[in-house]
Parts: C-alpha cells; structure tokens; sequence
C-alpha cells in the first residue's frame, strides 16, 4: 500500500518521476523527453500553475519537465457517481482539482463505491485541459490506509521540485535538507536522502547513487581519519543496507579506484587526494 | 480549479505564523473531551483543538482548520490518522513546507 510500491521496477510506471533526471541535463528539451515521463508527485498548486507545452497543449509543464501523468493524494469531496463516469474533486490542502474516472465496466468502480468526502485517496492520472479547466483523468483511485503516505507524497512533491529545478550538480546537496524516508523505521533521524527506490534512479559521474553514498560515508573527514578503516558492517549499518548491497558498491568503488581495503578484506577506506 | 483556499502545514511553534487563517496539522491526542480535543504537536507543543471530533479517535489525528491563536485551532474536518504515525517526518515536512518551498503549497 506504500506508495514507494508505484516505483517499483516491476511496475509499468518503473522510473516514475524521475526518469528526466537520467537523461543526465537540468532541462532537457521538451519534446523528446514527452515519451519518457513517468508518473509525477505533484500538488495541486503545482499543477495549477504548470504551463502548457507545445502547440497541440495535450500536456504540461511542471519545473521544465514535460509531464503528462501526476500522482496527488488528497481528500474525495462531492462525488458523482453516473453510468458513464464517476467525477470528484481532489482537494490535498493546496487547492482542488477535478478527478474523472471513466466506467467501462460495473467492476471499474468498485473501488469509487466507498468513498466518502473527506476521504483519503491517491489519484494517478493523466493531465488535461477541458473547457479551460484542468482536470485529472483518473486511471486509478486508491483508498490511503498507512497515513505516513500522505507525509511521503508531499516529500515526493518536494524532492522531485527540488531534483529539476536545481542543476544537476547541485542534485547532491538535496540530501542536506534532512528528510527522510518515511516508514521504513527510519525514525532516529537519519538525515540521509534514504537508498530507497527514489534515490536508485539518478546518475551522478557515472556512479550510482548509492555507490555515491558508500564513497561519501567514506570520504567523510571523521572516517578518513581513522587509520583501521570502516568496517563493512558499520556502513551497512549506517546506511541501513543489507551486507550484500554494500559489498557490492564497495566492490565497484574499489574498481573505479575510489577506495581500498585497509587492515583486511572488511575494512575500507576512500582513497585521497582525488 | 480551485487553490483559493490552501491549507498551510503547521506544526506547534509555525502556528502562530498562520493565525487567522486555514492550517493543517497533526496531534498526538493526549485529552479528549465533548467539544476540544488536547494534544502533542509533531514538535512536541500543547495544542488544542476545538470542534467535534469523530469517535472513536485514533492516537494521531489530523486537523484542518483555522488557527485561532499560537496554540489553538478551529477545526473543520478530522482525520483519524491511525496509532502508528511518524511524527518526525511530518515535522520536517511542515519546517520544509513553511521554508523556501512554501510556493509548492500555498
């Protein structure tokens, strides 16, 4: 019920928002990119105040990426069920919008039947425009039951403003801004931009992110100065990664040159001076 | 479309920036009674909440509502937010929210 589970890579919607981000430039041109936009956090206001692209308007314009699907969470308000359609609008605080979920069979909207105003909800949906208004045209609308969604959609808003409108160089310092990952018991406060599902799509001199992570846990002054090196198990630790994901990135990093065991084969440290 | 009236994410110590208009929070309830509901913002202050909440209430329950002063709000809709809630990330959602990204909800 997560909503991480919509970036999945087994899911249709794999790379969801963040898949502009790999093509490796700040603001690639719209066109090309239309076709590879995946599913977008967004708020209403953001929505409200995207422009549209191209002559033909079919699609949008949020913090220069082309965006043709959102995902909002918010509260169902007047609900209108009829035999072709169920409309209703999507308020998530910021503003409203209208939310069309069109009926092709009875079974369709089984999961409408329910809802109630005030009622939490996640729409994904594709943008348009009709009669100058903007709508959602809903293809799924899901009952929110873990209420850290909500807190996590809105980071998702958040992170995905912040990871187009800044260049991509400075896409590193997003990690600064302490938030993090909801749910996954990561409620001690750790301030690092978690190795969840987002933070695997982006590209970053050719590492991964979460290779990128290992090498910073390591290039930290603290931990270049201790002579025996860090252990592997603090980092999976630290990092809150199974053994086997951290071995691997110490593996690749110590390929690329960018760090070397110390005392033994569990102990490593970032190489200086690079 | 409608964003005229936006609620602004508030936790304790942000409320008093909003008093007068529509706020959202969410309270670990420590006292409930007919009427107004005690609770613990996400950061850790005394608010109270005034209007009729559902029953039962879970232990986390968002309010939105109108901040009447720095530690009351008048609410119009409650969402029982279940008893299981971190309350740490919404924190540092309403310190980002109120920052430089307020332009991405109010």
């Amino acid at each position: 019920m997560f909503s991480s589970s919509q970036f999945e890579d087994s899911s249709p919607l794999a790379g969801g928002g963040f898949m502009s981000s790999q093509l490796g430039g700040s603001t690639p041109s719209s066109a090309r990119i239309r076709d590879m936009q995946g599913l977008v956090p967004a708020t209403v206001k953001q929505i409200s105040e995207a422009s549209q692209s191209g002559d033909e308007k079919s699609s949008f314009i949020i913090d220069g990426v082309d965006v043709a699907n959102v995902t909002v969470v918010g509260m169902v308000f007047n609900k209108n069920s009829r035999s072709s359609d169920v409309r209703f609008h999507l308020d998530d605080g910021t503003g409203r919008i209208e939310c069309i979920r069109w009926v092709t069979e009875r079974l369709d909207t089984g999961d409408l039947d329910a809802l109630e105003d005030g009622t939490y909800v996640r729409v994904n949906g594709h943008l348009q425009t009709f009669q100058s208004k903007r709508q959602l045209n809903a293809f799924s609308v899901r009952l929110v039951t873990n209420f850290d969604e909500v807190t996590c959609h809105y980071l998702e808003c958040i992170h995905f403003h912040l990871q187009n409108s800044k260049v991509q160089s400075k896409a590193d310092e997003a990690p600064d801004l302490s938030f993090s990952t909801p749910v996954r018991g990561a409620s001690n406060g750790h301030h690092l931009a978690s190795t969840n599902d987002f933070s695997m799509q982006y590209n970053d001199d050719g590492l991964k992110s979460f290779d990128k992570l290992v090498l910073n846990y390591l290039q930290q002054p603290s931990n270049i100065d201790r002579e025996m090196g860090i252990h592997v198990d603090e980092l999976s630790q630290q990092l809150k990664s199974p053994l086997e994901k951290i071995k691997d990135a110490i593996e690749f990093l110590e390929r690329e040159g960018l760090v070397y065991s110390s005392i033994d084969d569990y102990h490593y440290k970032a190489v200086e001076g690079l | 479309m409608d964003t005229s009236s936006p609620a602004a994410f508030v936790n304790g110590g942000l409320l008093r920036m909003h008093v007068g208009r529509k706020v959202r929070t969410v309270i670990q309830v420590t006292r409930s009674d007919a009427g107004s509901v005690m609770g613990k913002s996400t950061d850790g202050c005394q608010l109270v909440v005034r209007g009729s909440p559902p029953a039962p209430l879970t232990s986390y329950v968002e309010v939105i509502g109108v901040a009447e002063n720095e530690s009351s709000i008048r609410a119009e809709l409650w969402t029982n937010f279940g008893d299981s809630f971190d309350a740490s990330n919404y924190d540092q959602l309403c310190q980002l929210a109120n920052g430089e990204l307020k332009h991405l909800f109010l």
